[in-house]
């Protein structure tokens, strides 16, 4: 059976990893290559890094960053997204050892630059991050480049009719870093059906996981800096989750 | 035993360095490399690989590469197909319209299904007696795929269940092998079957 997956979230703000708080507010945690080894040791499903502040800064990807985790052997696999918007620039943080790409801003851009990417990646290695809120009862999806939210309805269904990109990361952009702060309604009411998706923002308890856990639609829960202050953290939450729907905790130094 | 020498051959496509590392670790030696001079020093081949099938197998063509790694299995030499390198160990994939492969293992790559994506860690069932992918039965390992491999029963080692559907998970013709998922990115279990793996294909 295809487990769904346990995600740990690394949110990078100037080459430094930070806890986010609704995209506003920012405290610094420490160096990237410590946190991805320690998601690594702990036998986290997936590491996500999202570098938060490159598409507003006309950076590109942060390649450097990969190169440093490039060099960490990480035995997990790794999804980047932060200031991709060309072919170029996707296929350049493949080939610095990322296993997929998540992109964000560019989903509000050029349509074909999305095809091209997708074509050259593959679109098993493409995944659309969205974040987005509830406002008086409508989704909402959020640019944060500009500041500027629409509506989610139309909007989404025309990026993911392509079949272009494989997942939609649905970040709850407003409640990020607040604790159990996941809006649950944006998976229940997730605009288009058949897309599988990945839940982050705020989700730290394991009551609230569970549950987002138990929807069809769902394939996987990313937690950020919820597991930075205890060993093993990974580990725990996925002995105190009591869904079967996920891969058995790992613990390093086993022999098989 | 001597330190093994593995080749990944170089053909342009995607990144070798999760791999290349992961053998480092294993204590293995590396040579990356598209030349068939180098690439013939080496203990095994390894075929790394992501992304569309139909490039890969031009840029094989291109370098020569497709016929000297049929020559390198008629002499005997150990070949371990990973992700897209196990799927162009077949004769042909639909990927984007028919192409033929390297046919180095009899089957054909086929989609899973229309917009169906496999993307995640998925168990491998040991169909067979193979004391090389013996360790990989009843583990979970990290797949990130699209099409799969539809293999004749006689080379299937593994099997993976999805959804409604059964794929090979890993396939085997003598000292040719391929693997579906990444087991450099499939944490212990991974990398204790890709030594297993790479020090038997070299033994046997």
């Amino acid at each position: 059976m295809l487990k769904k997956r346990f995600v740990g979230v690394i949110t990078v703000r100037n080459g430094w990893v930070v806890q986010s708080f609704g995209y506003r507010r920012y405290l610094p945690i420490g160096h990237p290559a410590v946190v991805a080894e320690n998601l690594d040791r702990w036998g986290v499903d997936e590491i996500l890094v999202l570098a938060i502040d490159r598409s507003a800064k006309g950076l590109g990807p942060d390649v450097e960053l990969l190169n440093a985790l490039g060099t960490l052997s990480l035995s997990t696999p790794v999804t980047y997204g932060g200031g991709i918007r060309t072919v170029e620039q996707a296929s350049m943080v493949v080939q610095a050892g990322a296993e997929r790409v998540c992109v964000d801003t560019a989903l509000h851009g050029d349509p074909g630059a999305l095809r091209e990417i997708s074509l050259h990646i593959g679109s098993q290695a493409l995944v659309a991050s969205l974040p987005l809120g509830m406002e008086s009862g409508e989704m909402q999806w959020y640019n944060h480049v500009t500041k500027t939210q629409r509506a989610a309805n139309g909007a989404l269904a025309r990026i993911f009719e392509d079949g272009l990109i494989s997942e939609a990361l649905v970040i709850d952009w407003q409640h990020e870093g607040t604790r159990n702060g996941f809006e649950l309604d944006l998976l229940r009411r997730f605009p288009v059906t058949g897309v599988p998706l990945i839940a982050f923002g705020g989700l730290s308890e394991t009551a609230q996981i569970d549950e987002a856990l138990r929807m069809p639609q769902l394939v996987a829960v990313g937690v950020g800096n919820f597991l930075n202050y205890a060993e093993h953290s990974v580990q725990r939450y996925k002995e105190r989750l009591s869904t079967g729907v996920l891969r058995r905790p790992e613990y390093q130094g086993l022999t098989i | 035993m001597t330190k093994l020498t593995v080749g990944i051959v170089d053909y342009g496509v995607g990144n070798h360095n999760s791999v290349h590392h992961t053998l480092n670790y294993l204590g293995l030696r590396c040579r990356v490399s598209d030349d068939h001079m180098i690439l013939k020093t080496c203990d095994l081949l390894l075929l790394p690989g992501v992304g569309a099938f139909r490039p890969a197998m031009q840029a094989l063509e291109g370098k020569g590469l497709d016929r000297f790694l049929a020559e390198q299995v008629a002499r005997q030499k150990p070949i371990l197909g990973i992700c897209l390198g196990m799927q162009l160990l077949g004769k042909s994939s639909s990927e984007n319209g028919r192409t033929v492969g390297l046919g180095l293992i009899p089957g054909d790559v086929v989609p899973l299904g229309i917009g169906c994506w496999h993307i995640g860690w998925n168990t491998a069932t040991l169909l067979k007696a193979d004391p090389l992918f013996e360790l990989a039965h009843n583990w979970d390992f990290y797949f990130n795929h699209s099409y799969a491999y539809q293999a004749m029963d006689e080379f299937v080692v593994c099997t993976t269940s999805f959804g409604d559907k059964r794929f090979a998970s890993v396939v085997r013709a003598g000292k040719v092998a391929g693997i579906q998922f990444h087991p450099e990115k499939s944490q212990r279990a991974g990398h204790a079957l890709l030594r297993s793996v790479v020090e038997g294909l070299c033994d046997a």
